[in-house]
């Protein structure tokens, strides 16, 4: 469970967060939509606490990543901005260095590293230093990472950039089977396609605020439009900066 | 230790030892440092064993045997057919009995090329010999008509060189300890950069600054692995000394140097804080810069600082008991302590020892704070 109370914050001269408000349930998959430099990055990277809010509040199950960021982000999985990895460690260690940060050792770190291999169909690989790897191998690697401490809430920021078709679907399959679990999934994009074949809820973000906030059906009738991608349009005021 | 901290320890580690190229860089140092060294020595022994030595050629030696054999007595030897051309020529002339005994004075030629420089030391001996035998011949007439030689000098200059031979040898191994400081410095300085700037120039500091660990546990480790590597480069140096030795005639500069396995291990412990200290300062510069050229360039900055401080000290031979405890020059005194048979006491290692940790954590507080910061993170 995410809660974001009327954050706010400014750099020098631009605002990259003005008032923004909204929740990602339990059981859910919440869509953060918004074209290039509305804030995404910005918004999730406060709710794991490396940018401090100037005002407003975030609450990660109950905690704040301000006082609290240990305990927040032992809560909560990452699927980041960047993720480099390291090219002369292997998959597995790469997976197993984070499960032991969270915490995990011995049998049971063994069976979490080999848990979330085996899920994410990367036995192939496990094993080979990442020096060389595809974009889908490298992505599997760091949605390994962010999942192998088995985290209440999950974080993704554009998770689906440069996958090919079978790395996307393992995503999505992946995202699905948490949403069962009832962990709450929070994904940002700027693709209007992915947003609305998987989110339960989609949080539209323009300059730092949100506009709208509602399952992908109930924006359509919103507006009155048939599809999501006019909804959108109409939305956010362009279609600058969005991929269909 | 936290478990994380050691965590992190190990998995830098074995990404460093990964690395090859860093890795033979670092080891490299510590393997050649030693070896100019030798090089450096083997000139240094040369020139100053030649001083005992100094041939000159003789013309009309059989006119005067008392001063030949006095020339002797000095080191100056005649020269042979088959040494080569000295640069230097004594001539006797061939009354010099018959003026000698008139108690005329003699003329010696002492022929040379006096614009060249290098012999100009070996000129003065033979300038100076002379003019003792001068004196002893001279006193010895004054004696033999009831005077007392010494109302000839009114003045004299008495000189007492303090040169001894430990102190010869403590400036050539001086020398030696500034290279296992340097080693320690050098060492660990790839780890460094690449577990901080590395970090960010790869895009994984943001994943990992968003785990749960406290970040003073994430830096210390990181300060650690660099550490590691920055000891093994000064323990390498530090075995590498004696076998240089093996090649390096230090006994005829009179140099006796005990390095034993002991004095070896007394002095790796003493290199452990300085270690940590090194690493700690390279991470903090490192963490500002955005890449690896970019860090490489900030280092070599920094290291002046500390270097320029044991050079100093090593060749101005400036002394003051606040060295002993002071970060880096503590550990260069215990350096030299164990060599020039001053040994820094047991009080004064630990203060250093403990004084050099604190300012190593001190650094590594001030970076895990600069990490707190956006701005240093994301560079916004």
């Amino acid at each position: 469970m995410i809660e974001v109370t009327e954050l706010r914050k400014t750099y020098k001269e631009v605002t990259a967060l003005n008032g923004l408000t909204f929740n990602a349930n339990d059981g859910e998959i919440t869509g953060l939509l918004g074209p290039n430099g509305a804030g995404k990055t910005t918004c999730l990277r406060s709710l794991y606490g490396l940018i401090k809010p100037d005002s407003g509040r975030v609450q990660v199950d109950g905690l704040s990543p301000v006082t609290e960021p240990i305990e927040v982000r032992r809560s909560i999985g990452i699927f980041p901005d960047k993720f480099g990895l390291h090219e002369r460690l292997t998959a597995r260690e790469h997976i197993r260095y984070i499960a032991e940060l969270h915490g995990f050792r011995g049998e049971a770190m063994l069976e979490q590293v080999d848990r979330v291999i085996a899920e994410l169909k990367m036995t192939d690989i496990a094993d080979r230093r990442t020096q060389g790897f595809s974009q889908g191998q490298r992505m599997k690697v760091a949605l390994a990472q962010a999942i192998v401490h088995q985290p209440k809430n999950l974080i993704l920021d554009e998770p689906s950039r440069g996958l090919d078709v079978m790395s996307t679907r393992i995503l999505r399959e992946l995202m699905f089977g948490l949403r069962e679990q009832g962990r709450c999934i929070l994904f940002s994009s700027h693709v209007m396609q992915e947003v609305a074949a998987l989110c339960d809820r989609v949080v539209i973000m323009v300059q730092g605020q949100v506009v709208a906030n509602d399952s992908p059906a109930a924006l359509c009738a919103m507006t009155g439009k048939a599809s999501f991608e006019d909804a959108f349009v109409q939305l956010i005021g362009t279609d600058e900066g969005i991929m269909a | 230790m936290s478990r994380t901290l050691l965590t992190i320890w190990l998995k830098e580690l074995k990404d460093a030892i990964r690395d090859r190229r860093s890795l033979m860089a670092a080891m490299s140092y510590a393997f050649f440092g030693p070896m100019l060294m030798a090089v450096a020595f083997f000139a240094v022994v040369k020139e100053a064993t030649s001083e005992s030595d100094l041939k000159v050629q003789l013309e009309g030696q059989e006119y005067a045997p008392e001063l030949v054999e006095f020339l002797q007595h000095k080191g100056i030897l005649a020269a042979t057919e088959e040494d080569l051309d000295t640069g230097i020529k004594l001539i006797i002339p061939a009354d010099y009995q018959e003026r000698l005994a008139a108690a005329k004075a003699v003329s010696i030629t002492v022929r040379a090329d006096y614009s060249e420089r290098k012999n100009s030391s070996n000129r003065q001996r033979v300038e100076r010999a002379l003019t003792e035998y001068n004196q002893v011949v001279a006193s010895a007439r004054l004696m033999m008509r009831g005077i007392s030689p010494e109302v000839m000098y009114a003045v004299v200059a008495e000189r007492q060189d303090t040169a001894t031979k430990e102190s010869r040898a403590a400036l050539i191994m001086g020398t030696v300890m500034v290279f296992v400081l340097m080693s320690v410095f050098f060492a660990g300085m790839n780890v460094a950069i690449d577990t901080s700037a590395g970090e960010r120039e790869r895009n994984s500091l943001e994943f990992l600054l968003a785990q749960p660990v406290r970040l003073i546990d994430l830096v210390t480790g990181k300060a650690l692995a660099a550490s590691t590597f920055a000891m093994l480069g000064g323990a390498l140096t530090l075995i590498m000394i004696p076998a240089v030795f093996l090649f390096v005639p230090l006994e005829k500069l009179g140099i006796d140097i005990s390095f034993g396995f002991g004095k070896q291990v007394m002095l790796a412990l003493v290199l452990i804080p300085l270690a940590i200290l090194a690493s700690a300062l390279q991470l903090f510069v490192s963490f500002m810069a955005k890449s690896f050229k970019e860090a490489q360039t900030y280092i070599t900055f920094v290291m002046f600082a500390p270097m320029t401080i044991v050079f100093v000290l090593e060749f101005t031979r400036f002394s003051h008991a606040a060295l002993d405890y002071l970060p880096v020059t503590s550990q260069h005194q215990v350096l030299l302590g164990s060599i020039n048979g001053e040994p820094v006491s047991v009080l004064a290692m630990a203060i250093g020892a403990l004084g050099t940790l604190a300012v190593a954590a001190l650094i590594l507080l001030a970076v895990q704070w600069k990490l707190r910061s956006e701005k240093a993170v994301f560079g916004l």
